[in-house]
């Protein structure tokens, strides 16, 4: 069976800059999956290539079959693929309700498709539908988590990819970010999951690849990710893996 | 006295409303792409002409002088767009698009002087003669038809980026361009969009500045640096302060030739502009910047 998405030997840089060598990984249909490294290892410059941000110097990715290595961000999100970026980057001067409005930009000539997903972000997310009317640059650093995955699942995507939800929000919203990814996932959308906080990601994902300074250098079941030496020194250490089996793993 | 500054007031706001179409485009452009059009002045000035020639074709139609200027105007800011801009975004390079700019507007210049001379064209439209009279308080045909029009086009304006998912998808390509790429949104589609939107607005105000004005080819070249200290009074990218910026200019510009010197217009506007960028540089109207954590 080909898989969800499919990347081959990527190989990725800013201008001049090399970030990312021969970077293969993919995502089958209903996966969660998870890529994990330090900063500055190339997670996030993975996920721009994914999304059409950046078009690799070699390299393809497929998704469903089809080859989109050259594809426009907005022609991706056409066919499927969501990005929710690192820092949220919700419109500041749009109320919420209009950033969702957004998120469904490709179904803008089905006005009661859109009010109908609305309202089913609005049932996921209450905060906010309370919210509503309000500028989004308004809302606390978890609202905007919560606008940012409302925003992109308003594009109905068969691959959500997430950059770092977890980045400067409090635990507790923290916890319940990752309870809406692996409801969102329950309900049939596979998921790219790039995380610096390794075990929230482990936890959630299936399996999961590990970056090193712009390559992978391990990659397996998320279990077995778990048990491996270098995954453990790096990004687990011992005391979080005693705390690791205490994170909520159902909703 | 209550009666002349009445009268003024009526006068000022005519011309303001003016200024507030042509510096609304110059506003749009700069949200969507951070880059200044030089050659919004010249698509003013063809809308005037493009208006005088039609209005006297079709024997005294001003309405189809005003329509024909508004085709004239989108079309040149498509031009604009696709044969200056859209290539040289590729560059990344934030100067060469506006060195070209002004390139466009020294050519266009000069095609419109070979063309139509020095000489200024009287450009009387069918309402320019016509008088009303409320009181000590006169008004021709022609203020009351630039009004209703600039009303009427700005209201138009507001209604589409407020109400239209296109309009919506414009302020989110102004306000995070990457993102909105995100959302499906093609922004180079909605940059275009921008332009030929900026560019109507500009000929048809040109074709209602050009009775008000004295009409040569350099007519847009002294609306143009107004429309510059409108954007710049009213706050880069903000529609409401610019209408509100717009109406101010076009207040001080008639009072002072009125109790002043009408000599002394740019100097009071550009004084005005002076103090608001010392003491608010944001403009009237300021967006917080800052992104909320």
């Amino acid at each position: 069976m080909t898989p969800l998405f499919a990347a081959e030997g990527l190989e990725l840089a800013y201008g001049q800059v090399p970030a990312c060598r021969n970077i293969s990984f993919h995502v089958e249909e209903g996966e969660v999956v998870t890529l994990i490294g330090a900063n500055g290892a190339g997670k996030s410059t993975t996920l721009r290539a994914v999304a059409g941000a950046l078009i690799p110097r070699a390299g393809s990715m497929r998704f469903h079959g089809r080859d989109i290595t050259r594809l426009r961000p907005d022609e991706r999100t056409n066919l499927g693929i969501a990005l929710v970026p690192e820092g949220r980057h919700v419109f500041p001067f749009l109320t919420v309700r209009e950033n969702l409005e957004l998120g469904g930009f490709k179904f803008r000539k089905e006005s009661t498709r859109v009010r109908t997903l609305i309202e089913q972000m609005f049932a996921m997310f209450p905060r906010l539908r309370a919210r509503a009317s309000q500028n989004a640059g308004t809302l606390s650093g978890g609202e905007q988590q919560m606008l940012v995955l409302g925003r992109a699942m308003m594009s109905e995507p068969r691959l959500l990819c997430l950059d770092e939800p977890s980045l400067g929000l409090a635990p507790l919203v923290v916890q319940d970010i990752f309870r809406t990814i692996r409801s969102i996932n329950a309900a049939g959308t596979s998921v790219l999951l790039v995380e610096q906080n390794a075990r929230y990601a482990l936890e959630t994902a299936s399996r999961g690849y590990v970056l090193q300074t712009g390559s992978i250098i391990v990659s397996g079941s998320c279990s077995a990710l778990k048990q491996d030496e270098r995954v453990h020194q790096a990004y687990l250490g011992r005391a979080a893996v005693a705390a690791g089996s205490q994170v909520p793993v159902s909703p | 006295m209550l009666t002349v500054i009445l009268q003024q007031g009526i006068n000022g706001v005519v011309v303001g409303s003016l200024y507030v179409l042509v510096a609304l485009g110059l506003t749009l452009i700069y949200g969507v792409l951070v880059q200044i059009n030089f050659a919004h002045a010249d698509i003013v000035t063809l809308g005037a002409f493009t208006a005088y020639f039609v209005t006297h074709l079709f024997s005294g139609n001003y309405f189809a002088g005003i329509a024909a200027a508004l085709i004239v105007g989108a079309i040149l800011g498509w031009l604009v767009n696709a044969v200056i801009f859209a290539p040289l975004r590729e560059r990344a390079n934030e100067l060469l698009p506006l060195i070209a700019t002004i390139g466009v507007s020294i050519t266009l210049q000069n095609v419109m002087l070979v063309l139509l001379g020095p000489i200024p064209y009287a450009f009387d439209t069918p309402y320019s003669n016509n008088v009303i009279r409320f009181g000590g308080i006169f008004l021709t045909m022609q203020s009351v038809l630039i009004i209703m029009m600039s009303t009427i086009a700005i209201g138009l304006l507001y209604a589409f980026m407020k109400f239209t998912i296109l309009g919506k998808a414009l302020r989110a390509v102004s306000q995070d361009r990457e993102t909105a790429a995100l959302m499906g949104i093609n922004p180079n589609q909605l940059i275009m969009l921008a332009f030929v939107i900026a560019s109507a607005l500009a000929g048809m105000s040109g074709a209602m500045l050009g009775p008000v004005l004295v009409l040569t080819p350099f007519a847009g070249t002294t609306v143009i640096v107004k429309a510059f200290a409108i954007v710049i009074i009213g706050g880069f990218g903000n529609v409401e302060g610019t209408i509100i910026a717009g109406l101010i200019v076009g207040l001080i510009e008639s009072y002072t030739t009125q109790f002043l010197d009408p000599g002394l217009i740019d100097i009071v506007v550009f004084a005005l502009l002076l103090l608001m960028l010392a003491v608010r540089p944001t403009g009237l109207i300021a967006e917080k910047r800052e992104e909320n954590v």
